[in-house]
């Protein structure tokens, strides 16, 4: 991998037999050009062709895609779905929020006409989602938390404690150990700070 | 009609270069209309027919957008900031499925012309060169990238001396490059006209005042794509070609001007992380 000089965009990098397009760039005739203004990177795959791209120091705005898991808030519930504000996207932290909505069947991948939304999430939860769906003309992002490393990480009880999980559908706080329901997300170990 | 007094006034002098004999160049029958090329080929403030105003530019002017940009052509001055991409605002229903909305607003200060302007924006002639602009940079910015989001480009004019949409595109231009928008290529937009035969590049105020045609064209320079142009007033098929071609060799010469301003600003951010 080496850095390269600066470059100014709608400038010719190369040929598009002598490497792949990375970010930042695009293709035309047979040509790799270069979308950004920033540093050129050459990275050397195992694979096949090396990978040009061109980088910028500040990153610019990442939007969430179809598959990406995402950290966000919620903002509000309802009895179909629960409204809520995207934080993060993977690890970078967006400069302004998305909105987007859990519906009631993407909450748990099993029985899901027995879910109840109170029961899985309140206002306020950091909750680990993956985005199904850009959303059409009505709605706007559509998440999902099916699966067991998905839900809810962070909540506080009403005493404004944060709480502990117990199992994957309750958290219990530390200071009044009265039990809340949440649909819990079992984070990796790595991920966890002691 | 009763109580109605009509004025008439002299006609405005002259202007006499120093060794000229023959009666100016300009609009023709009319000996008062200040002329636009002189005998010895100089316009009237001075420049050669292909020669391009002064220009100065910065980018990264304004801490809180996510991009923007300052540009001088001459005594024209243009301020271009850019936010986005980001969610949706307002109705969610012109969301495009597959790509970004470019959104544009084109506003002069109450100030940039000689009398006070009453109204910065939301007039006809604001709307329509947003309009232009909207065009010309859903032709440029890679907008597939960002589907279903909002770009938004607002350029205002502090002073307007003519040239006022080439100089909106160049330093929204550069505007787009600082907020790390991926773009085609520069967009490059300038100004031609004609002075009976010769074509003038980058019109001032006066000159196009002066009644001839107006070429206007925003340039993709490295592929020659046009991605705006723009013609007032009439101008004969024979001649379209000299003045396109004049115009094109402006906004080549103004892409190598912004490129060098793009570079100068690429060093001092890599000096300023330490690379």
């Amino acid at each position: 991998q080496q850095l390269l000089s600066a470059r100014p965009l709608g400038e010719r990098l190369c040929s598009a037999e002598e490497a792949t397009a990375g970010s930042g760039t695009y293709t035309r005739h047979g040509f790799i050009f270069s979308s950004l203004a920033g540093c050129l990177e050459k990275r050397s795959e195992d694979s096949g062709l090396p990978v040009v791209s061109v980088v910028r120091d500040a990153e610019s705005q990442l939007l969430p895609d179809v598959g990406a898991v995402v950290t966000c808030k919620v903002c509000s519930i309802n009895s179909r779905f629960a409204k809520v504000h995207i934080l993060y996207v993977g690890s970078t932290p967006l400069k302004s929020t998305f909105r987007g909505t859990i519906r009631r069947e993407d909450i748990r991948a099993t029985e899901k006409d027995k879910v109840e939304v109170y029961k899985s999430f309140r206002p306020g939860d950091i909750v680990l989602a993956k985005v199904i769906s850009l959303g059409d003309a009505q709605s706007n992002y559509l998440l999902s938390t099916a699966e067991n490393e998905l839900g809810v990480v962070v909540a506080r009880s009403e005493a404004g404690v944060q709480m502990v999980p117990i199992s994957w559908c309750e958290m219990q706080c530390p200071r009044t150990h009265t039990k809340d329901f949440r649909k819990v997300a079992r984070v990796q170990p790595q991920f966890l700070q002691t | 009609m009763p109580g109605v007094v009509v004025l008439s006034l002299p006609p405005p002098p002259r202007a006499v270069h120093a060794g000229s004999r023959s009666p100016p160049r300009g609009r023709p029958g009319n000996m008062a209309a200040p002329e636009l090329l002189s005998d010895e080929g100089y316009r009237a403030d001075g420049r050669r027919p292909a020669e391009l105003r002064k220009v100065r530019a910065r980018m990264g002017v304004f801490a809180q957008a996510d991009g923007s940009a300052y540009i001088e052509q001459g005594n024209t001055k243009a301020l271009a900031v850019v936010y986005g991409p980001h969610e949706m605002r307002g109705s969610r229903s012109k969301a495009l499925p597959d790509r970004a909305l470019v959104n544009c607003q084109y506003s002069m200060a109450t100030f940039s012309t000689g009398e006070r302007r009453r109204r910065p924006h939301g007039d006809r002639q604001a709307g329509e060169l947003a309009l232009h602009l909207k065009q010309t940079f859903e032709a440029a910015i890679l907008t597939r990238l960002y589907p279903r989001s909002q770009i938004d480009i607002y350029v205002q004019i502090l002073q307007a001396d003519g040239g006022n949409y080439c100089a909106c595109v160049n330093a929204a231009t550069l505007a787009v490059m600082d907020a790390g928008i991926p773009m085609r290529d520069y967009v490059c937009a300038c100004s031609a006209g004609l002075a009976e035969d010769t074509p003038l590049a980058d019109l001032s105020s006066p000159e196009e005042a002066a009644g001839g045609p107006r070429l206007v064209l925003a340039l993709l320079p490295a592929s020659g794509q046009i991605a705006l142009l723009q013609l007032s007033a009439r101008l004969h098929q024979e001649r379209l070609e000299a003045a396109l071609e004049a115009a094109g060799q402006a906004c080549r010469a103004l892409h190598a001007v912004l490129d060098r301003v793009v570079r100068d600003r690429l060093r001092e951010v890599t000096a300023l992380l330490g690379d």
